[in-house]
């Protein structure tokens, strides 16, 4: 089977912020499972996929959810007009064809989920197929990447110790003030000044983490409030829509957002 | 006639206004103002006037009393109607009776003055009730209410009148004094309940709002208190800052909705500037006082200056306020006006060569502006022009404009030559550090508390775990609203809980607890080992089920083809695994606590302390995360609150000292340690959250008389807790006030125990409850 399909042709724009693509790339030479660290919109997603491409690697993406049981990452038998077929799950199809596995937020699937990649992440880098009786030796090109937010999960949904030991962690932030400016430009087309205006309020909103905000806003919240701007949203309400609203409930809390917005305008 | 009306105010009339003279007598005077009142009555309504005259002249209250009556009472029938002007005869006579002849005397003349501001004759009979309450409760007062009349109702609605003399009945309990400091308005509690209630917006009410706005922008928490309206001799209070702690006056007078909001909103924003732009303070030294005010204008113009560069909003903000006009006298107040205009309003355009003078000098392009000591060189030589142009700057009545901008006080360093100069300058610098003194008295140990409060927020246990034994007193103070169910709504910032240090007893007590009651200790842990409280989970392959597995149907059919036997287990259900419950419990300590329970014949606060180890035991020995805390209450002010436990912290020999060292004492505002304890609770990330209450019932408080508003009060708290998804579940000790307890969280919300050995068996209730 061929995976071309999963091949990301064009570049993707990624603005890096420190030296994750060249610790990424140490990392992939030698197939070291990797665990991405952040917090929501941040720019995870878009990392895994500017490294597939640089890697020239198909790159399977699963987003994990809490219903998720190891048939879904594996594969499992179907019916059909003859009889069952075997169908490989994007886990498996990443480990025969030699893939880069993205599991995204892996904590939320059920427990079950997490061991079976226990021997694909130590130096057997083998998949067994119980149901199948058939044990997969890892490709040579595949690679397993998590992603993972620190402090959203209580402790009954932790990965882990014996998970968390088996990977090399990046951490990842929202980028610094100019580069964020620049991500935002790019993304929604308005120009830098506007752009490092939004990353601005952003920062009014970073300050109220922990008193009220579980998290300021991201950087996918900005270039949302940019697109509105390119349509011709004034600033102010575009930051309502895309930021105040959505972060919180708290009256009070948005009315001082909205103020320090206003003197940011 | 008798009234004479003009349109809009009503003067109370004065007898010389009259057309006919009235005789000297008191007696003969009686009798000709009822004979007056013939004309203003309807017949039909007449005699029954004339009898209540005669009523009230027969009782014995002096001759006062049905004079002001007969004069004053007519008055009413053609704003309102004969009835009313009848039947208040009853009302008079209740104030001369409970209250005093002096009083009773004035309440017809202020009644003339209600019924003019109010009109309707439905407003009116309920500003009668408020009267007659207070007539009740606070008769001591009743004659500095009714003297206020005027300001009273043109300002508030009856129903506002009512909150607010409940308001001052509530804050100063049965003591007559601070009454008659509240209704006269001395106590500075009352102007700002009262502009509360006349709808003017209050500091404590954007209080929360505003500290985040500056944390927002420059992430700067300062401890921020209020300064009560009246305490000031001057009506124009500013902001102002000292030892890092500002004050902020409780209302900017004449600033009404959606102004009063920006103004509170300019001037904290202006104090953000000064925390972060102001980093020097100025040596006094030898500046003329008009000089100091200067200075200040144009430092209060350079940090908004360069707060402007980074927030270029803030200057629509501040700008607004700043309203001088180019021309007008020349005297200083406004040509210093007029220059702070200049230096922020860029469209600005004043003649004046002073002023032109000044904002040149202040944007010429050679200054440094993020150095403070330009404004001084300037200051001082703007200041020596304004002297030569023999311009009188006094510098007592001075205060700085616009009104949102502080009063600059906390950037001079006054040094330590106390009054030495005499000569009339001096009494500016006097006045200055006067009013300094003053407020630094209280706030340096106000200071360190709010930065205890702050660091607090950060959650620093460890700090608190440091703390020496010893340390009596409190560490966090927080202000939590109460409810009053006779108005149906909560007073704002109305209590206070204080976080004490709790004593420390002996660990052991807890280990032989547990001990002794062994047995018991088994079973409840087994009992809330069985209790799952989670999110329901999905379980696939069931040989049972409410639906079909389609996974496990798929391999059934499979298996059958393939010629195996197919696995049964094809459906799937959803099932609680475990738990995910946090738990607060909340142990009422107050002095009720000592007594003895009936059956058992412990104390309740041993019998509190007992069924807490032994679910403490459990909680811990199965994970499930857990706080214990403890309150008793002193009156609003003063609610203590004792952390035995933290959610974050382990229970150890520590926690269990703590809580075997408990003891009962004071009273029971469990609505406001209700209120304290959520705050922990909502920042667990668990499931299922229960703020578990162990009481032995009835709140109470030395301050308050009437039972049933810290019921309503606890009662309201259980309702606003279970819309943030939090359970309450109350164990009542002792079957004494049990009835209470029903009415706060609900029959079904409450186990009634009297015996340890009881727990076991209501516990099921609870955790049935929670899993349901
Ligand atoms: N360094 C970056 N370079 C380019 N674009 C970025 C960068 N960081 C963030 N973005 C932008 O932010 C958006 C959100 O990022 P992304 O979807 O990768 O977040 P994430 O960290 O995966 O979030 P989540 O944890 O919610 O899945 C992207 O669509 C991208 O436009
Ligand atoms: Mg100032």
């Amino acid at each position: 089977m061929n995976l071309d399909d999963y091949l990301i042709t064009e570049e993707p724009y990624y603005s890096p912020t420190h030296n994750e693509i060249q610790l990424f790339e140490a990392a992939y030479a030698n197939r070291m499972p990797m665990m991405l660290k952040g917090p929501t919109g941040c720019g995870k997603t878009r990392f895994v996929e500017y490294i597939a491409w640089k890697l020239k690697k198909p790159l399977i993406t699963v987003s994990c959810h809490e219903d998720m049981t190891a048939s879904d990452l594996v594969g499992r038998y179907l019916l059909d007009a003859e009889g069952t077929v075997w169908h490989d799950g994007p886990l498996t199809l990443a480990v025969r064809h030699g893939a880069i596995c993205y599991l995204d937020e892996i904590v939320e699937a059920r427990q079950d989920t997490s061991v079976v990649i226990h021997s694909l992440t130590d130096d057997r880098r083998i998949l067994s197929l119980e149901k199948k009786n058939e044990v997969i030796k890892a490709n040579k090109d595949f690679q397993i990447v998590i992603s993972y937010n620190p402090g959203y999960q209580s402790v009954l949904k932790d990965l882990k110790e014996s998970t968390k030991q088996r990977f090399g962690a990046i951490d990842f932030d929202y980028p610094k003030a100019e580069d964020e400016a620049k991500i935002i430009a790019h993304e929604s087309g308005i120009d830098t000044k506007t752009a490092a205006k939004l990353v601005q309020i952003s920062e009014r909103s970073r300050n109220l983490k922990g008193h009220g905000l579980d998290e300021g806003a991201s950087t996918r919240m900005l270039i949302y409030a940019a697109q509105l701007m390119s349509k011709g949203i004034p600033l102010e309400e575009a930051c309502e829509v895309a930021l105040v609203l959505p972060i919180t409930d708290d009256l009070d809390i948005r009315n001082a957002l909205s103020s320090a917005i206003e003197a940011c305008a | 006639m008798a009234a004479s009306t003009t349109r809009g105010k009503y003067v109370i009339s004065s007898h010389s206004q009259e057309p006919a003279q009235e005789p000297g007598d008191p007696d003969e005077r009686l009798v000709f103002l009822i004979n007056e009142g013939k004309h203003l009555f309807p017949n039909e309504y007449y005699p029954l006037w004339e009898t209540a005259c005669g009523k009230l002249s027969h009782a014995g209250y002096g001759a006062l009393i049905p004079l002001s009556y007969a004069r004053h009472s007519p008055k009413l029938v053609k704003i309102l109607n004969s009835e009313t002007a009848i039947n208040f005869a009853a009302t008079v006579s209740l104030a001369a009776i409970k209250v005093n002849r002096a009083a009773a005397e004035l309440l017809p003349k202020a009644a003339v003055i209600a019924a003019h501001e109010l009109k309707s004759t439905q407003a009116f009979t309920s500003w009668v009730t408020t009267i007659e309450e207070l007539i009740y409760n606070a008769p001591e007062s009743l004659l500095a209410v009714l003297e206020r009349t005027q300001k009273i109702v043109s300002t508030l609605t009856p129903d506002q009148f009512r909150t607010w003399v409940l308001t001052g009945l509530r804050s100063t309990g049965d003591d007559a004094l601070r009454q008659i400091n509240y209704f006269s308005f001395t106590d500075p509690e009352s102007e700002k309940w009262f502009r509360h209630e006349a709808g003017d917006v209050v500091f404590t009410d954007l209080d929360r709002r505003l500290k985040l706005y500056l944390l927002s922008l420059w992430s700067l928490r300062p401890p921020i208190r209020d300064l009560p309206a009246s305490t000031s001799p001057l009506s124009l209070r500013r902001i102002s800052i000292s030892n890092g702690v500002v004050r902020v006056p409780e209302v900017f007078p004449g600033f009404h909705g959606e102004q009063a909001e920006k103004i509170f909103r300019a001037g904290l924003a202006h104090v953000g500037a000064h925390l972060v732009y102001s980093t020097k303070i100025f040596p006094l030294g030898e500046l003329k006082p008009i000089q100091v005010a200067l200075v200040s204008l144009l430092e209060d113009a350079r940090v908004e200056y360069l707060a402007i560069q980074t927030f270029p909003g803030l200057r629509k903000l501040w700008q607004q306020f700043h309203v001088a006009k180019p021309s007008g006298p020349k005297l200083v107040p406004l040509l210093l006006s007029r220059l702070a205009r200049a230096l922020i309003d860029k469209e600005y355009k004043d003649k004046d060569g002073w002023v032109q003078k000044g904002r040149d000098m202040f944007f010429d392009p050679q200054n440094d502006m993020t150095d403070p000591a330009m404004c001084r060189s300037i200051g001082v030589l703007l200041g020596n022009d304004l002297g030569q142009l023999r311009a009188q700057f006094n510098a007592k009545t001075y205060v700085v404009e616009p009104a949102y901008r502080d009063d600059n006080m906390g950037l001079w360093d006054f040094g330590d030559q106390q009054g030495q100069e005499e000569d009339s300058d001096g009494i500016f610098i006097e006045a200055m550090r006067m009013d300094r003194e003053e407020v630094e008295d209280d706030s340096s140990s106000e200071q360190e508390q709010d930065q205890k409060e702050n660091d607090e927020d950060e959650q620093q246990y460890h700090a608190r775990e440091s703390t020496d034994s010893e340390q009596r007193e409190s560490e966090v103070a927080v202000r939590y609203p109460e409810y009053d169910y006779l108005t149906g709504s909560e007073r704002p910032n109305w209590t206070c809980v204080l976080e004490y240090f709790p004593d420390f007893g002996d660990a052991y007590k807890i280990e032989r607890i547990l001990e002794k009651h062994n047995n018991l200790v088994n079973r409840i842990t087994k009992l809330i080992q069985t209790a799952k409280v989670s999110l329901p989970e999905r379980l696939h392959r069931q040989s049972v089920g409410e639906s079909l597995d389609l996974d496990a149907c798929v391999n059934a059919v499979i298996s059958r083809r393939m010629g195996d036997t197919p696995d049964p287990r094809i459906y799937s259900t959803t099932e609680r695994k475990h738990r995910d419950l946090s738990v607060m419990v909340l142990l009422d300590i107050s002095n009720s606590t000592n007594d003895k329970v009936q059956v058992s014949g412990t104390s309740v606060l041993e019998l509190e302390i007992q069924a807490t180890s032994l679910l403490a035991y459990a909680m811990s020995e199965l994970n499930d995360p857990f706080a214990i805390s403890a309150f008793c209450s002193d009156g609003k002010e003063d609610v203590h609150y004792y952390r035995i436990k933290d959610f974050n912290s382990p229970y150890d020999t520590r926690a269990r000292a703590h809580l075997a060292g408990l003891h009962g004492k004071l009273s029971t505002r469990m609505g406001a340690a209700m209120r304290h304890a959520t705050e922990d609770l909502v920042a667990q990330r668990t499931h299922r959250r229960l703020l578990l209450v162990i009481s032995d019932g009835e709140p109470s408080d030395i301050d308050v008389d009437d039972q049933q508003y810290l019921v309503e009060d606890a009662r309201k708290v259980v309702r606003s807790i279970s819309r943030l998804g939090i359970d309450t579940f109350c164990v009542g000790l002792d079957a004494g006030g049990d009835n209470y307890l029903h009415k706060i969280f609900g029959r079904k919300n409450v186990a009634v125990i009297d015996k340890l050995e009881h727990l076991p068996e209501k516990l099921p209730l609870l955790y049935l409850r929670l899993t349901a």
